[in-house]
């Protein structure tokens, strides 16, 4: 019962950081995205990688990111998320 | 803000898109999680993993798939419809599993709910919305209150000139309108029939402003002098008279003598003035007279501007009556008030707290019921523990079980409210047979209708959730491993919900406590009502309101030139003894008055009842004199001023002094159009006192007089016979018409019927009910003691059965458990007892005179009968317990 308490607490960040990060480095895909956490948050925050997509998909309903298909560095059909254009002027 | 709001909508706008395309989108996200994983394969191949040992790590940093998929069909789709589908379907399924248990949660629901619904019904038809009328909550009329008196001194009855200037000089009213009572005799086969009928005043449909169901209403041309005379019939009065032809429409009836054609059927929930036909009648001042040479009264109906409140308008017609008062002041009390009040007071004030008593009543039946129906529950979670314990170690969250068995609940209560709608349904045909009908407008029809529905509806959700989230928050807070590490009925599990499940026993036994003793209470005051002493003997009386017509009965003389050969007539019948005239029915006793006695002067105005009567009047009724003698023949018929009074006269106003030969004025004899000259009357007699203001209410001094002395003195005939008064009504009414075929009998019958009838129809109708709602209650906590018992007995079988083997009695065992029943029904009827101490004042407005809210008696009547029952219930379950066997209790596991 606590574990669904602390990844509660996290969600709301992990939003925030999604969105940093895809206002800092323009669209990625969510392998991508998990990368850039990891390092920025310098291996403190182990995290299960799928929730980065319950975030994304929480973030594109509301409507601050948009995904599209495109192709990976490496040639893989990957999913790339940005953020809308209305909605990049972020702190 | 506003961007907050504008993603809340968006997301919404999302999920249901989400709702069409789960199937896509999965397919999307599958595709994304496989490219996510086989990069992270990659990279760890990349670092130096095998193949295998880099598949094993990529999934462990993933995740659980399964589970994200969950969350993300959770986040798509709108409170999950898809889920509470799935756990409706789970739900029915468990329920159809365990018949037994959902038969008897519905079945005490649909109790509960039902009895709730057809209350509110009547609530809502007779006190909420009992008008069909457009802003019926700002038509307000007007009462005269006399500060020197009680309500009984209330005046809401206006002269023609009163009404117009009201009408004419009101700044507070948008539109006044009135209506005056008018017997309306017609001409129907070989007699006469009578219509309750209303003059109504120029603009009165408008006011009310609904249209005629056939034809048309009452229109301005139809008040102009020399237009065709016209009526307008309500729906009720078509219906039975006319069994509802169309055709009646545009005939011509002779009313009163004259032809008025009929040119409207009002829909069926207009009832104005509770008349049967509505009569255009424009008020003249001045034109005094109406029935039987009496002032013409006109009850009158203001609706209030918009933003204008009752106590502004009482103000504004306080003005008003004081410059009537100035021109009439006989007419005016010498100190008086004048108040507004709303059209539903007219009609039902008294019967108000009745209903709202019973409310409570049946909300109390509901919360046994609920709490019946949690311990079920809170049973069943228990026998339950492992199945969660199960789901939750599978990954269920706890909010989830919570909805599991929510929503179980709310299909047990759903399932209720649409037995408590059948419930309703039947009961409110017996609830309006035993209403008392004057007691509601004639406007209200009692009915399921949508607000009811929605009020069942909102009371199925409130018994879920009151019922099911105790349990269900329980179930849902367990630990895992205790439930799935014992291995089934367990010696330690079963104790753990035990002290919920006697609090809610102990409330259980408190309310259905109330209840009966609100119940018991009600009982003794109707019985009591009914041993009240009215001073006279009602059996064997046939009684009958004659209603003569207008036109050739004005005079006295006229009068009397009817009823003296009619007395004469039917004292000829077989087996009648006595016959009498009279001008008011028992337990009623005549008009008030204003009096002054010869030799006495008085500081405050001196009030009296006056009835006029014929010789036979205390011989019919078998009232006693205590001094002098009944009028002579002679007397009556030649109108002497002879008066006859009660004993409660004498004490207030002659206490020990002679009052035989003491002469009465009486006021109200001088305004009449036939004043008596000398209204002076001769005190001839005493009798004893005879209740006359109704059943509750104490005597009135009253004064009798020969009903020859008034144009309108004898408007009922009574008859005391040998035979049942039913089997004398066709030789009376032969009678009757052999001395003038235009007269109409109205409500013939047994006066001992009408006065249970019209009297006790009230306090019936309370006592009825709460009997039902307590003895519904007794079994439902009947039920309750004896399933929470029964099941904690089947869960100690194991140590009784250790207890028995190491050698208890049978009989210890039998004690064992009646204690532990017993020491909850104790607590409960405690608790009760000090609730309904509590609550007395509540009900004390509803009970006869004479008997208390703390009635020893009744308190421990009920109770007792509470205890008897409830230990049987402990019985039962204990004498399993008893006889339990040592072995195979202890094979049982």
């Amino acid at each position: 019962m606590t574990h669904a308490k602390k990844s509660e607490v996290l969600q709301g960040t992990l939003d925030l950081m999604i969105l940093k990060t895809l206002h800092a480095l323009g669209p990625q895909h969510g392998f991508g995205i998990a990368r850039r956490i990891e390092q920025v948050s310098r291996d403190v925050l182990q995290l299960n990688e799928g929730t980065v997509y319950t975030s994304l998909l929480r973030l594109m309903q509301q409507g601050w990111i948009t995904a599209e298909w495109g192709v990976s560095d490496n040639n893989r059909k990957a999913k790339f998320y940005s953020i809308t254009a209305r909605r990049s002027s972020l702190p | 803000m506003d961007n907050v709001r504008i993603c809340r909508l968006r997301a919404l706008a999302a999920r249901l898109r989400g709702l069409f395309q789960s199937q896509k989108r999965d397919n999307d996200f599958d595709e994304e999680v496989k490219v996510h994983l086989q990069l992270l394969v990659d990279r760890f191949v990349a670092q130096g993993m095998s193949q295998e040992e880099a598949a094993d790590a990529a999934r462990r940093q993933f995740g659980n798939t399964t589970l994200l998929q969950e969350d993300r069909r959770e986040l798509r789709t709108c409170v999950s419809v898809e889920a509470l589908a799935r756990d409706v379907r789970y739900a029915l399924r468990s329920l159809a599993r365990s018949r037994a248990f959902a038969a008897v949660a519905i079945g005490t629901l649909g109790l509960g709910i039902g009895a709730s619904t057809a209350i509110f019904s009547v609530i809502e038809n007779v006190l909420l919305e009992p008008f069909p009328y457009k802003d019926a909550s700002r038509m307000v009329f007007l009462r005269i209150h006399d500060t020197a008196r009680g309500e009984e001194g209330d005046r809401q009855g206006y002269t023609a000139n009163e009404f117009l200037e009201f009408a004419h000089q009101s700044h507070v009213f948008d539109g006044v309108i009135a209506a005056s009572g008018d017997l309306v005799l017609y001409k129907q086969g070989e007699g006469v029939e009578a219509f309750d009928g209303a003059d109504v005043t120029p603009g009165t449909f408008e006011f009310f402003g609904m249209p005629a169901l056939h034809g048309r209403v009452l229109q301005p041309a139809d008040y102009q002098p020399g237009a065709p005379p016209v009526f307008v019939i309500r729906h009720k009065t078509w219906m039975e008279r006319f069994n509802g032809d169309p055709r009646v429409l545009n005939k011509t009836f002779v009313l009163n003598g004259t032809a008025r054609t009929l040119i409207g059927i009002m829909p069926p929930r207009f009832g104005w003035y509770g008349a049967d036909v509505w009569i255009p009648e424009t008020p003249v001042p001045g034109a005094a007279t109406g029935v039987a040479g009496l002032t013409r009264r006109w009850f009158l109906l203001g609706r209030l501007k918009p933003g204008v409140s009752k106590a502004q308008a009482a103000a504004d017609a306080m003005v008003i009556a004081n410059q009537l008062a100035k021109v009439n002041p006989q007419d005016y009390p010498a100190h008086f008030q004048v108040s507004a009040k709303v059209l539903g007071d007219s009609v039902i004030g008294r019967f108000e707290s009745t209903l709202y008593t019973i409310l409570a009543a049946v909300g109390l039946l509901l919360l046994i019921g609920c709490g019946n129906v949690a311990n079920l529950m809170l049973a069943r979670a228990t026998s339950r523990e492992k199945e969660f314990a199960l789901r939750a170690a599978l990954g269920a969250g706890r909010a989830r079980l919570v909805r599991l068995l929510l929503v179980e609940s709310l299909v047990l209560a759903i399932g209720g409210a649409a037995l408590g709608v059948l419930i309703a349904w039947g009961g409110l045909k017996l609830i309006v047979a035993a209403m008392p009908q004057d007691f509601i407008p004639s406007e209200s029809v009692i009915e399921l209708n949508a607000p009811v529905l929605a009020f069942t509806l909102a009371v199925a959700v409130f018994t879920a959730l009151s019922f099911g989230l105790a349990p269900a928050l329980r179930a849902a807070r367990r630990d895992l491993n205790d439930p799935l590490r014992s291995s089934g009925k367990g010696v330690i599990g079963g104790f753990g919900t035990g002290r919920m499940r006697d609090t809610v026993v102990v409330a259980e036994v408190a309310g259905s406590l109330t209840l009966l003793i609100a119940a018991g209470l009600l009982m003794r005051s109707f019985a009591a009502l009914r041993e009240v002493q009215l001073g006279l003997q009602a059996d064997h009386v046939l009684q009958s309101l004659l209603l003569l017509p207008e036109d050739r009965y004005k005079t006295p003389a006229q009068s009397r030139g009817f009823f003296q050969p009619l007395l004469a007539r039917v004292k000829e019948l077989p087996g009648v003894e006595d016959a009498t005239a009279s001008s008011a029915l028992p337990p009623y006793g005549g008009e008030d008055s204003k009096i002054d006695i010869s030799g006495k002067s008085h500081e405050y105005e001196w009030h009296a009842l006056v009835q006029q009567v014929s010789e036979g009047y205390f011989h019919v009724l078998r009232i006693p004199f205590k001094v002098g003698r009944s009028f002579a023949e002679e007397e009556v018929n030649d109108a002497r001023k002879v008066a006859i009074v009660n004993e409660t006269f004498v004490s207030s106003f002659l206490r020990g002094e002679d009052t035989m030969g003491r002469r009465i004025k009486l006021a109200a004899l001088a305004t009449p159009a036939d004043p008596a000259s000398e209204p002076w009357f001769e005190i001839v007699g005493v009798v004893a006192d005879v209740t006359n203001s109704g059943l509750q209410a104490p005597v009135q001094p009253e004064i009798w007089i020969p009903y020859t002395i008034t144009g309108s003195g004898a408007q009922v005939l009574m008859v005391r016979s040998e035979r049942t008064p039913t089997s004398l009504m066709n030789e009376v009414r032969q009678a009757v018409w052999a001395t003038d075929a235009g007269v109409a009998l109205a409500l013939p019958g047994a006066l001992e019927d009408r006065i249970s009838q019209r009297l006790y129809a009230g306090p019936r109708f309370s006592f009825l009910l709460m009997a039902i709602f307590g003895c519904l209650g007794l079994i439902l906590v009947t039920i309750g003691v004896y399933s929470v018992l029964a099941y904690a007995t089947s869960r100690k079988t194991h140590e009784i059965g250790i207890r028995i083997a190491l050698g208890a009695e049978r009989a210890d065992v039998l004690r064992l458990v009646v204690t532990a029943g017993f020491r909850l029904v104790t607590a409960g009827v405690g608790i009760g007892l000090i609730v309904s101490l509590l609550l007395g004042r509540a009900i004390e407005a509803e009970l006869a005179r004479g008997v208390k809210p703390y009635d020893p008696a009744t308190l421990a009547a009920t109770a007792l009968l509470l205890m008897v029952t409830a230990a049987l219930a402990c019985w039962v379950p204990a004498r399993r317990a008893a006889r339990v066997d040592p072995m195979v209790a202890l094979r049982y596991e």
